[in-house]
């Protein structure tokens, strides 16, 4: 058994405590907005954020996640309406929508500790994070709109 | 044919545009459309009486955008109110006609067939409303989801009407043909900045791919695959460690495959790795990147060989010019790599499959599912969900087929995610290459024979007889090759090679090697006959004055010809792709700095001008255009599958790796207003890199690279053989 406390929720799971944390978020608790790409961290696809910092969720145990603030996609803003999601609307950033959550979670970390990230700081919080579509030109201007508050 | 629709027969009766939505009217009798409280006039849309308009979308989401411009198309003949418009993406069924999504195809098969639904069902609304207020039709008109009289101002919206009264209002397709459309200049919905519909979903989180099914009672399952691509049996499966793991369910062992089911994901992974399977690896397992390039390069002097397309006399001209040149180009395999893992899951009972993934061709899957299971295509229901990526990986129906069979029997709905490693391990790549191209110029340096094999593997062939030509050819394998350049005498011999690796359909498909080949070659040309690359490209365009125009525009907008550092070239390239009947006129100069000492290249800048043709979703034209190309710069860059033991050397991000943030040039497009017929933006953007990008490092080195990938050994080495 493991208590897990995600968005402000308590959640036990009965799961060994070496599970991938995003195998319990997605099949388990079906908080299916963190996304499965590679199982490795390469992709990105799965970032969450364990208290405010983001990590990687295939790559993050159950044991490890246990006792810490886990914040999900869902758990970003309580009406996705967190200013990085509006400025993903109004730069019309996703495509497939698949890398999205991932991309949107590592951009709140970045935020959160750098509110003003230049174009260099950006590319560095952000390369970890994979976007086969292609939409890093977008996510890179919607990321400078919610950081000028939500002017482009 | 046993599967469905032939997609032969369908290309050939698409290219007059339109003709993928069959359009039945009526669709439902009377009786039955009063019953339903609907209008629903044909496959395309349903109006409801709280007045929401539903355009069913029979094209794949796969973040193309297609379901907001789709509905746009309906919209704007309909004279929908654009807030009440919703879309669905239905079920497979026949009366869809092809549900096939590829191609760059969407638009431009569907503009003329959904603007005329969209005007009928305007039509029949009038009529209804006409009715209702015993006046003549000619004196109501129909705006913003509104039919007004005229002459006494009464109006009735459009779910007013649906619910008043059942309309009937049927047209044939002589008439549906007849119904006079809006002209460009009346456009009100249809080339609009509108936001796409998908997109408030997928920044919450709540919008929902395959991979997000949960079905009551479900299990998963993993399949253990064979250590080659293609030719593995199982000779033997032991599973008593397997049955050990907790939440073990069952071991399925049936002649297409093994696997074992479990209460859990993570369950089902364990008890694949206690599962032991015995295989006998078939007899490609020591197919290599080296055997099957050495296959290719004794296959291209097969005098048998086939003319894909010929025109003119080549060998005499070939003969009579007065100097020949000739260079071979190589591609290497390139994986999919879509975000979202193949996945599906599955719900068998009453003798009928509920498959729930997300699909690019589901008329092939379901005639597919339907032979394999021995059912009728009737028992498959295909719940069509957003596409984590497709870029043609899902046209193939392998992972319904996979968990169709385990549900099968089970008999418990089940789901089945492959691992990033599975999934780049059965892949259907695209072919690696080897083309020949060989030109006569006359003395003027006019080019006046073009000789050009293409080996290659054709996935065609794998699809069956209805997905290659009499020749056995598969034209998707070959398109870009029959270019538009006015060169009286041309062939281009086409050398299909089967290599025990699969492949498959890779966004852009063909012409990604077909205009490698040919652009590059066309700058050696140029550089022979001592002309610009560009003005050696427009003196032969002739025929494709707006492709002359894209090109001419690119140069201009890329300040082609000014001077840049050292080190630093630009290269230009156009296409006609994705198809010569069908073109998206399209033309890119890329810049790019290559480092003399690592052969490292680095890409600055690209400018893209593109003629499509009638626009319908500005924003999203040019978002498609951006990811194209850097999906061509992910490609042409970094992107090199290899073989090894029969089976892709590769397994993951780590080292099969695409472009990431860090490596994103400035991107610039440019559209040109047009308001000929619409063709299709998701893939033209991508060939025109490799090329284009191989002409740049000539330009800034002088050092010709012909092997795509560019990988810097491959720049070094073409830098030390010009020295």
């Amino acid at each position: 058994m493991a208590s897990l406390l995600i968005n402000g929720k308590s959640h036990t799971v009965d799961v060994d405590p070496g599970t991938p944390l995003l195998w319990v978020i997605r099949e388990r608790l079906q908080l299916t907005g963190t996304k499965f790409g590679c199982g490795v961290a390469q992709c990105g696809a799965c970032t969450v954020h364990l208290d405010g910092q983001a990590v990687r969720s295939c790559q993050t145990t159950v044991a490890q996640a246990a006792g810490k603030k886990i914040t999900t996609i869902e758990g970003l803003h309580p009406s996705g309406q967190h200013p990085l999601q509006l400025a993903w609307i109004a730069e019309q950033v996703p495509q497939c929508g698949y890398c999205q959550s991932g991309q949107l979670m590592s951009a709140a970390a970045l935020l959160a500790r750098n509110p003003n990230p230049s174009d260099q700081d950006i590319v560095s919080a952000m390369s970890g994070n994979i976007c086969r579509c292609a939409t890093y030109p977008r996510i890179k201007r919607a990321i400078k709109r919610a950081a000028q508050g939500g002017r482009a | 044919m046993s599967r469905g629709v032939s997609r032969r027969t369908f290309l050939a009766s698409a290219a007059a545009a339109g003709a993928a939505l069959t359009i039945r009217f009526p669709l439902m009798p009377p009786g039955q459309a009063a019953a339903a409280a609907a209008y629903d006039p044909n496959a395309a849309l349903t109006i409801t009486p709280d007045g929401l308009v539903t355009v069913h979308i029979t094209k794949a989401e796969m973040g193309q955008g297609v379901g907001t411009a789709l509905a746009q198309i309906v919209a704007e003949e309909l004279e929908a109110d654009w807030k009440d418009v919703r879309v669905d993406y239905p079920t497979n069924d026949p009366k869809f006609g092809l549900m096939l999504t590829g191609g760059s195809w969407s638009v431009n098969w569907t503009f003329d067939a959904l603007s005329r639904a969209g005007a009928a069902a305007r039509l029949a609304l009038i009529d209804a409303a006409a009715r209702t207020w015993s006046v003549s039709p000619a004196d109501c008109v129909a705006e913003r989801g509104v039919v007004r009289h005229l002459p006494t101002a009464r109006a009735l919206r459009y779910g007013e009407l649906v619910a008043r009264a059942p309309i009937t209002r049927t047209f044939t397709e002589d008439e549906l043909k007849q119904i006079t459309l809006k002209k460009p200049s009346e456009y009100r919905v249809v080339g609009q900045w509108i936001p796409r519909l998908d997109i408030p979903e997928k920044v919450t989180g709540k919008a929902k791919f395959g991979i997000d099914t949960f079905l009551p009672g479900m299990v998963y399952a993993k399949v253990v695959y064979p250590p080659t691509r293609e030719g593995g049996k199982h000779t033997a499966v032991d599973d008593s460690a397997a049955k050990r793991v907790k939440g073990y369910v069952a071991t399925v062992t049936v002649p297409q495959l093994v696997a074992v089911v479990a209460t859990s994901y993570e369950a089902a992974v364990k008890a694949r790795d206690a599962l032991k399977v015995t295989w006998d690896a078939g007899p490609n397992a020591s197919v290599s990147t080296e055997s099957i390039f050495a296959k290719f390069a004794s296959a291209k002097d097969d005098p048998s060989a086939a003319a894909w397309h010929e025109q003119g006399d080549v060998k005499s001209a070939m003969g009579g010019s007065a100097r020949q040149h000739e260079a071979t180009f190589t591609t290497d395999y390139v994986a999919h790599m879509q975000m979202e893992p193949m996945n599906c899951t599955v719900r068998f009972a009453d003798g009928a499959y509920d498959i729930y993934t997300g699909s690019q061709f589901q008329t092939f899957a379901a005639g597919t599912l339907a032979a394999t299971l021995g059912v009728d295509a009737s028992k498959i229901r295909i719940h069509q969900q957003y596409l984590g990526g497709g870029f043609g990986r899902r046209l193939e129906p392998d992972i319904m087929v996979e968990t169709a069979l385990i549900a099968r029997e089970i008999k418990r709905p089940v789901k089945l995610i492959r691992s990033r490693e599975e999934d780049l391990k059965r892949d259907f790549y695209r072919s690696a290459t080897l083309q020949v191209v060989k030109a006569g110029l006359d003395r003027d340096g006019k080019i006046v024979a073009w000789d050009n094999t293409v080996v290659a593997s054709h996935p065609g062939r794998r699809w069956g007889p209805d997905f290659v030509d009499k020749k056995g050819l598969d034209q998707f394998a070959l398109n870009g090759a029959d270019h538009v350049y006015d060169i009286p005498n041309q062939i281009v011999r086409a050398i299909p090679v089967d290599t025990g690796i699969s492949v498959g359909y890779v966004r852009a498909v063909a012409p990604n090697y077909t205009f490698f080949a040919v652009e590059t070659f066309m700058d050696e040309l140029a550089k022979m006959a001592g002309v610009d690359p560009l003005q050696y490209r427009l003196s032969m365009l002739s025929g494709a004055p707006r492709l002359a125009r894209v090109l001419k525009l690119a140069a201009d907008k890329a300040g082609w010809g000014s001077p840049l550092p050292a080190n630093t070239g630009r290269g230009i390239a156009c296409v006609s792709a994705q198809e010569k009947k069908t073109p998206t006129w399209t033309a890119s100069v890329v810049q790019a700095r290559v480092d003399p000492g690592t052969g490292k290249v680095q890409i600055d800048k690209v400018v893209c001008a593109v003629d499509c043709g009638i626009v319908v979703n500005p924003d999203g034209a040019r978002s498609q255009i951006e990811g194209s190309i850097l999906f061509g710069i992910s490609n042409a860059l970094k992107e090199r599958g290899t073989v090894a033991g029969g089976a892709l050397a590769q397994s993951n991000f780590h080292d099969y790796q695409v472009l990431r943030m860090d490596e994103v040039p400035e991107v610039e497009v440019h559209i040109v207003p047009s308001t000929e017929y619409p063709t299709g933006l998701g893939e033209p953007g991508t060939t025109t890199i490799a090329p284009a990008l191989s002409n740049a490092i000539f330009a800034a080195t002088g050092a010709r690279v012909r092997q795509v990938p560019l990988l810097p050994d491959r720049v070094l080495a073409a830098l030390r053989a010009k020295a």
